[in-house]
């Protein structure tokens, strides 16, 4: 019996033949860290290690919260720049022209390799698998335990097959397929489940599409998500892959605890309605419904290809003027690429408010909270309660198209009835 | 050495029409106002403080007690918190049907007991459980009693690496 791909890249991490719900002790590459650092760093101390196991391991990005909303955050970030500089860690991304959301940095600077073992204390770490890592993420005790001792235990998860074919109808892209994927199997579809993508319409997509796929993997439980790496993932390390690398591919023959299948030839764009991901209805059961805010960012849906889509649609319109459009580039690279392209000036002429990258009020943290009772559309991950602020207003989950789209008319849109 | 049969009184986490909740997330139960809060013994009073209908459950529980939850229990942000606040709280054990993939990493790395009991709503509707029964685990077995009601059940006992660091007390001392 062949293997999958997490039996193969933890297998290989473990140096043994491993098969699912093994549990394998192994060295991970890298260990990636945001904000959370301060925490971790508290933790490390009571360790009582004086030096971290290996300083190339961390990654470490300020993202969460930046620039600092409160004296809390300033002095959290400050004692991640004193840890940073004392353990000599200089894979450090703080608030400047290399910083941005964790997710989409970390692979811009080359980290992302394929058959690379990536953790993360953020539960989106999940992202890198469209890389071909196995990425997953982890909690901040454990974290501080990999600084100090370079070692991780992990269970071999089992593996559930998604094959994706057809061709996206005009308007209808990755974000509507994911979403559309969790509301059929469920928030918890894929718990604990190594998830490999795979299909016709997979191996079109453009990277940022297939870490839109990755990124919420982590939605429906997924422990990590994966896909096959090629010419498009190789073009784009060149340059930028800090390690040489070997890709890890699944076997013909694996044998998956699932495996399902989408067309998505005629698939309508979906909104994840409040307050679990996994509550998915096609624009059309929603079209009409009057918002407050709309947000077009984060580590789901904040790369090149999404502010293009956006200023797309807002090119020569204007925001609806009850609503507010927030956008957040995922990093400086995306940020300055938008600029060249002139997307970031049709999104300003259109009305929007250009925020810096990082998470923004993704996670209610600051840059843009909900007050009670307002609704929001939003291209990040998250509906959840209360997430954006207060525990009293909605949010609504959508592709960046159907958002700005929907900004214009200032109520959910169906963005193919779009105009342009 | 910790104790492999734990003793409490259960909560059983339901919804206004008598539902045991699934898919409770990690901003229901410690909500994002307050993860600046680094200090575990100030984290107690917050849980469960964004779950409808539970919002007083900081003041009602009493230590020991064992909460009793559905599927995909702390799905959502890898926040620790939501884990520390029950210990905070000295809540004895979380059974639920499964959990959220990191949350059950965070809740076995700090040596808390969760288990995993898959026919929780059946034990539920069925009335073999109430809020406030006494039961008792064995995390070794997975034999579970009702002592109020004299049932006896089995749930998932604990893996191995579960134990290990259960017994060490946490990650750090099982390193």
């Amino acid at each position: 019996m062949g293997k999958t791909f997490a039996e193969k890249a933890l297998g290989k991490k473990a140096g043994k033949e491993v098969s699912r719900n093994d549990i394998v002790t192994i060295i991970p590459d890298f260990v990636m860290s945001h904000d959370n650092s301060a925490a971790i760093s508290i933790i490390f101390k009571k360790l009582e290690v004086e030096k971290v196991y290996d300083p190339d391991m961390p990654v470490i990005i300020l993202d969460h919260t930046v620039p600092a909303a409160t004296v809390k955050y300033a002095e959290n970030h400050k004692i991640i720049r004193e840890f940073v500089k004392k353990q000599k860690i200089k894979n450090f991304y703080g608030m400047n022209r290399n910083g941005g959301i964790c997710h989409q940095v970390l692979p811009e600077k080359g980290f992302a390799l394929p058959g690379s073992l990536i953790v993360g204390s953020d539960s989106h770490t999940t992202t890198y698998g469209a890389f071909g890592a196995f990425s997953a993420g982890i909690g901040r005790s454990e974290a501080a335990v990999i600084w100090a001792t370079g070692k991780i235990w992990l269970k071999v998860p089992e593996s559930i097959k998604i094959i994706v074919t057809g061709k996206f109808p005009k308007g209808v892209s990755a974000k509507d397929l994911i979403l559309y994927i969790i509301g059929k199997i469920g928030a918890d579809g894929a718990i604990y489940n190594s998830v490999e993508f795979s299909g016709g319409t997979i191996k079109k997509m453009s990277i940022a599409s297939r870490m839109v796929l990755t990124n919420m993997a982590a939605e429906m439980g997924a422990k990590n998500g994966y896909i096959a790496p090629d010419k498009k993932i190789f073009e784009f390390l060149k340059g930028r892959a800090v390690r040489e690398y070997e890709p890890i591919y699944p076997d013909k023959d694996a044998e998956y605890a699932n495996e399902l299948e989408f067309d998505v030839s005629n698939l309508e764009p979906q909104i994840a309605s409040p307050h679990t991901v996994d509550n998915v209805h096609p624009i059309s059961e929603l079209e009409g419904k009057p918002f407050n805010q709309a947000l077009i960012g984060s580590c789901t849906n904040g790369r090149l290809e999404d502010l293009k889509a956006a200023s797309e649609i807002l090119r020569d319109k204007k925001v609806h003027k009850d609503v507010r459009v927030l956008i957040f580039p995922a990093s400086y690279e995306v940020y300055l690429n938008a600029m060249a392209n002139g997307y970031i000036k049709t999104l300003i002429e259109a009305g929007c408010v250009i925020m810096n990258p990082g998470c923004g009020p993704c996670l209610g943290a600051h840059e843009g909270v909900l007050a009670k009772g307002e609704v929001a559309l939003s291209t990040t991950n998250r509906n959840f309660k209360g997430r954006m602020g207060s525990p009293e207003s909605e949010i609504y989950l959508a592709s960046p198209a159907t958002v700005a789209a929907s900004a214009i008319e200032g109520k959910f849109t169906d963005v193919r009835k779009n105009r342009c | 050495m910790q104790n492999k049969i734990i003793k409490g009184k259960i909560w059983i986490l339901r919804d206004s029409s008598e539902k045991v909740i699934d898919d409770i997330d990690t901003d229901q139960i410690f909500h994002n106002r307050y993860l600046a809060i680094t200090d575990i013994n100030e984290m107690g009073k917050y849980t469960l403080d964004n779950l409808e209908g539970w919002n007083d459950f900081s003041q009602k529980v009493e230590p020991g007690d064992i909460v009793i939850t559905g599927r995909n229990f702390g799905s959502g942000s890898s926040r620790q918190q939501a884990v520390d606040c029950f210990k905070s709280l000295k809540v004895n054990a979380i059974v639920a049907e499964s959990f959220g993939a990191i949350y059950k990493r965070n809740a076995i790395n700090s040596g808390f007991p969760i288990l995993i009991w898959k026919e929780i709503k059946e034990m539920v509707e069925s009335g073999k459980i109430n809020d406030r029964d006494e039961i008792e685990i064995n995390l070794e077995t997975g034999s579970m009693k009702n002592i109020t009601k004299d049932i006896a059940c089995e749930m998932e006992p604990f893996s191995n690496v579960q134990m290990e660091i259960y017994e060490a007390g946490n990650i750090f001392k099982s390193e």
